[in-house]
C-alpha cells in the first residue's frame, strides 16, 4: 500500500507539473463559462431599448382595464392616455418612431373593428400584440348585452380544443408542482453525472499513462521497486484525486455564476442525502472504466496504433448514451432496467434515473450497485493479470488472442 | 566472501520454446560479474527472472541466503537493457520518484544525485526536462538512479550500449568502484573486451544454457590457448606439418596458428623451419572476444576444447 501511495502521488505530482493538463484542468470550466454566458451579453444588449410606445385614445373608460391587461401579459409596451384626433395621429406618427395610437370608441360595439395606426418602424409583431386588448373590450361588449355574471363568464371563456389524453392531463396537473421537485432531485444528478464525467474523463489519461510508460521503457525500472499491481492500483489512485481536482477546480469557477445567474437554491438541493448515493455510483464507475483503461494501456504500444480491438473497449463507457433517450422518456421502463444491469452502462444510467425518478425503485438499484461492485472487483482482476505482462511487451500491440491467454495464465 | 545473490537450475520458457534451462551461478560480495552471451543468448531474461519481473518456471533465486521467497528490492539497483525515462519530467523528480520507491531517505538522495550528477559531467542538468537530454545523458541519468540508493547488488544490463569511449570509461571506473566498496555486481554484455577488463568471474550464456562459467583468468587459462599469427606466404601444409597445431586459418598473406593447450611459446617457437617466410610474427592467447565469436557463430572449436576437457 505505500508503495501504491507512491505513485499515486508521482501521478498527481507529474500531471500537475505538467502543461497540457493544467491547461486542460482550466479549459473546461472556461469554455462552460463561455457558452453560458456569451449568449446571455448578447441578448441583453439587443433586446434592452425595444419598448412600444402605444397611445390609447379613450372614450370608454376603459383605460386601467387595458393598462392591467398589458402588464399581466408582459407586452413590452408604453401605455399613455391621450385625446388625439385620428387625422392629427397619421401626422404625428410621421416624426416618431416605434410607437402607435390605438382608438377606442363607439365603433367596438358596432362593428367590433378598432382602428391602430403604427410608425413605420415597429415589432412586426406587433399587430399580434394588439389583439390583447380585446380582452377587456369583449367583457364590456358582453356586459353591454345584460347578461348575468354567469353567463358572461360562459361566453368569455370560449371554446377551447384539449389533448386529452392520459399522460397529458397529468403532466399539466403536475407540471406546476414538478418544477420544484425535478429541480430538488435533478440537481444532485447533474453534480454526480459530472463528477463521473469528469473522472471518467481524466481517468482516459490513465490509458495513457501505461501506454506511455510502456513507450518511454520505463516500466522495467520501475517494476524493479514495486509489483505490477502496487503500479496499477497507484495510477489508477493518481487519477482518481487527478479527476476530483478537476471537479473541485470547475465548482470552484462555476458554481457561483450558476448560483448568481440562476434563481434557485442550487447549494440547498445539492448537499442532500441522495448526493451519497450517486457519488458512490460514480466513483464505481470510474473504478471499472479506470481498469479498463490501465489494462487496454498495458496492451498498447501507442495510442495511434491503437487495434480495432482497443478501440471498441475504449468506447464502452459511452454505450451509455444508446440508453439515454429511452430512459429519459420512461426512467423506469424496460430499457431503463436493462441500463442498469450492464455494468458499463449503469453508472451513467443509475445517475439518470435517480434524478428523474421521484421514488427510488430501491431493489433494481441494490441488484445493480451489486452487479457493479462485483464487475469492478473482476474487471479490477483481469486488467491486473492483463498489466502485469502487458506493461512489459515493447513494440508491439497485444492481440485479443494474446490478452486472452494472459487472463487465463 | 558472502553470498549476494545465488541463481539455481534457472529454467523459462515461452510458449512451448524453451528461453532459459539449467542456470546456476553465484553472485559475490564486491566482485562483477558477468553474464556473457550473442544477442537472444537469454541475458535478459535470466536478468528479469531474477529481479521478479518475470517469474521462473524452473529452479530458484535466493538472495542474500534468505529463504524467504520476497525480493529485496530495495537494496537493489537495476538498469534494464530497454532504456527510457519519464519524457517531461525534470532530471531531480525522477531520481528522487525512484530513490523514494526504493524507500531511501529523500534529503540524502537529493545531496547524492546532485554529487553522481557532478560525477557524470551533469551538472546543472538537475532541473532540466528528461526529453531535452541526448541519448548519452539520459544513460548516465538511468545509471545515477540505478546506484542513487546505495545497493548491496548492482545489475546492470548492457550498460555500456551506445556509450561514447569517455563515458565508457566513466562507467567502468564507477562500477569499479562500487564493487571495492562491496557492492556485488551483476553485468550483462556482449562486449568481451571491457568485459575482459572488469569482470572477476564470468558465465557464458550460449542458446540458454551454460557454456562457461568461472574465474575469468581459469576461463582464459582454460580456453584462451595461444595462437600464433604470421605474416608471410607459406604453404598450407608446411604449417599443418608443424608440431602442436591443431588448426590452420589461412588468408592470401597470413595465417593464424591454433596450439594445442599445453605448448611452451618459447620451445614452440625453436621448431619453425628456416625456409619460413615470416614478415610479422606474434603469439598470444586467444582473446574473449574470439571464443565468444567461435561460440556464437557456432565454429564449435570450445565444444571440442570441452570434449577434451571432459
Amino acid at each position: 500500500m505505500r508503495n501504491t501511495k507512491k505513485v499515486a502521488k508521482w501521478e498527481i505530482k507529474r500531471n500537475m507539473k505538467n502543461k497540457t493538463f493544467l491547461i486542460g484542468l482550466f479549459i473546461s470550466p472556461i469554455l462552460f463559462l463561455a457558452f453560458y454566458l456569451i449568449p446571455d451579453l448578447f441578448n441583453n444588449s439587443d433586446e434592452d431599448p425595444v419598448s412600444t410606445t402605444v397611445f390609447v385614445n379613450d372614450q370608454l373608460g376603459v383605460y386601467e382595464d387595458l393598462e392591467a391587461t398589458v402588464q399581466q401579459a408582459g407586452a413590452e409596451w408604453e401605455l399613455q392616455p391621450t385625446d388625439i384626433s385620428e387625422e392629427e395621429a397619421a401626422g404625428a406618427l410621421e416624426s416618431e418612431e416605434n410607437s402607435a395610437y390605438v382608438f377606442i370608441d363607439e365603433r367596438a360595439f358596432d362593428g367590433g373593428v378598432l382602428p391602430v395606426y403604427q410608425s413605420e418602424e415597429i415589432s412586426p409583431l406587433f399587430m399580434n400584440e394588439v389583439q390583447l386588448l380585446g380582452a377587456p373590450l369583449q367583457a364590456m361588449q358582453i356586459e353591454e348585452l345584460g347578461l348575468t355574471p354567469e353567463e358572461a363568464t360562459v361566453i368569455a371563456q370560449g371554446v377551447v380544443f384539449e389533448d386529452a389524453s392520459a399522460g397529458a392531463a397529468a403532466e399539466t396537473e403536475a407540471s406546476a408542482g414538478m418544477d420544484e421537485d425535478l429541480l430538488r432531485s435533478i440537481v444532485p444528478g447533474i453534480f454526480a453525472a459530472a463528477v463521473l464525467l469528469s473522472i471518467v474523463f481524466t481517468g482516459m489519461a490513465i490509458f495513457q499513462s501505461a501506454s506511455q510508460e510502456k513507450k518511454d521503457k520505463i516500466a522495467e525500472i520501475i517494476l524493479s521497486s514495486l509489483t505490477p499491481g502496487e503500479l496499477m492500483q497507484g495510477k489508477i489512485i493518481g487519477y482518481f484525486v487527478l479527476g476530483i481536482i478537476q471537479v473541485i477546480v470547475f465548482i470552484v469557477l462555476v458554481l457561483p455564476v450558476l448560483v448568481w445567474k440562476i434563481d434557485v437554491p442550487i447549494l440547498e438541493y445539492l448537499f442532500v442525502p441522495e448526493l451519497a448515493l450517486m457519488l458512490v455510483i460514480a466513483i464505481l464507475g470510474y473504478l471499472l472504466y479506470a481498469a479498463l483503461f490501465v489494462g487496454i494501456g498495458a496492451t498498447m504500444a501507442d495510442i495511434s496504433t491503437a487495434g480495432n480491438f482497443q478501440g471498441m473497449i475504449m468506447m464502452l463507457p459511452f454505450t451509455a448514451l444508446i440508453f439515454v433517450g429511452p430512459v429519459f422518456s420512461d426512467p423506469s421502463g424496460i430499457w431503463a432496467q436493462i441500463g442498469s444491469y450492464i455494468p458499463f452502462t449503469s453508472p451513467a444510467i443509475l445517475i439518470l434515473r435517480l434524478s428523474l425518478l421521484e421514488e427510488w425503485p430501491w431493489v433494481e438499484i441494490i441488484i445493480a450497485l451489486a452487479i457493479l461492485v462485483v464487475s469492478v472487483w473482476v474487471f479490477m482482476k483481469l486488467a491486473g493479470k492483463i498489466f502485469k505482462i502487458g506493461i512489459l511487451m515493447y513494440g508491439k500491440n497485444a492481440t485479443p488472442g494474446e490478452i486472452w491467454k494472459w487472463i487465463r495464465a | 566472501m558472502e553470498t549476494m545473490l545465488a541463481v539455481e537450475n534457472l529454467g523459462k520458457s515461452f510458449k512451448d520454446k524453451k528461453i532459459v534451462a539449467n542456470i546456476s551461478f553465484e553472485v559475490k560480495k564486491g566482485e562483477i560479474m558477468a553474464l556473457l552471451g550473442p544477442n537472444g543468448a537469454g541475458k535478459s531474461t535470466t536478468i528479469r527472472n531474477i529481479m521478479g519481473i518475470m517469474y521462473p518456471d524452473e529452479g530458484s533465486i535466493t538472495f542474500q541466503n534468505n529463504q524467504n521467497k520476497e525480493i529485496p528490492r530495495n537494496k537493489i539497483g537495476y538498469l534494464p537493457e530497454e532504456r527510457g525515462l519519464y519524457k517531461n519530467v525534470k532530471v531531480m523528480d525522477i531520481l528522487l520518484y525512484l530513490a523514494e520507491l526504493k524507500d531511501y531517505p529523500l534529503d540524502r538522495a537529493k545531496e547524492r544525485a546532485l554529487e553522481l550528477l557532478k560525477k557524470f559531467d551533469l551538472e546543472g542538468k538537475d532541473k532540466v526536462s528528461v526529453e531535452e537530454l541526448s541519448k548519452g545523458m539520459g544513460q548516465k541519468v538511468q545509471f545515477i538512479a540505478a546506484i542513487l540508493h546505495e545497493p548491496e547488488l548492482l545489475i546492470l544490463d548492457e550498460p555500456f550500449s551506445g556509450l561514447d569511449p569517455v563515458s565508457q570509461e566513466l562507467f567502468k571506473n564507477e562500477i569499479r568502484g562500487l564493487a571495492q566498496n562491496g557492492t556485488a555486481i551483476l553485468l550483462s554484455s556482449h562486449q568481451m573486451n571491457l568485459v575482459e577488463e572488469m569482470a572477476d568471474r564470468l558465465f557464458l550464456i550460449h542458446r540458454g544454457t551454460k557454456v562457461i562459467y568461472g574465474p575469468l583468468d581459469d576461463v582464459k587459462k582454460q580456453y584462451a590457448n595461444f595462437k600464433c599469427t604470421i605474416h608471410g606466404v607459406n604453404e598450407r601444409s608446411l604449417l599443418e606439418s608443424l608440431p602442436e597445431v591443431e588448426r590452420v586459418e589461412q588468408t592470401e598473406e597470413s595465417a593464424v596458428l591454433y596450439l594445442s593447450k599445453d605448448v611452451q611459446p618459447a620451445t614452440w617457437l625453436k621448431n619453425l623451419p628456416a625456409e619460413m617466410d615470416v614478415q610479422e610474427l606474434s603469439i598470444d592467447r586467444i582473446s574473449l572476444h574470439e571464443i565468444f565469436i567461435d561460440i556464437a557463430t557456432d565454429k564449435n572449436l570450445l565444444k571440442r576444447e570441452g570434449d577434451l576437457d571432459a
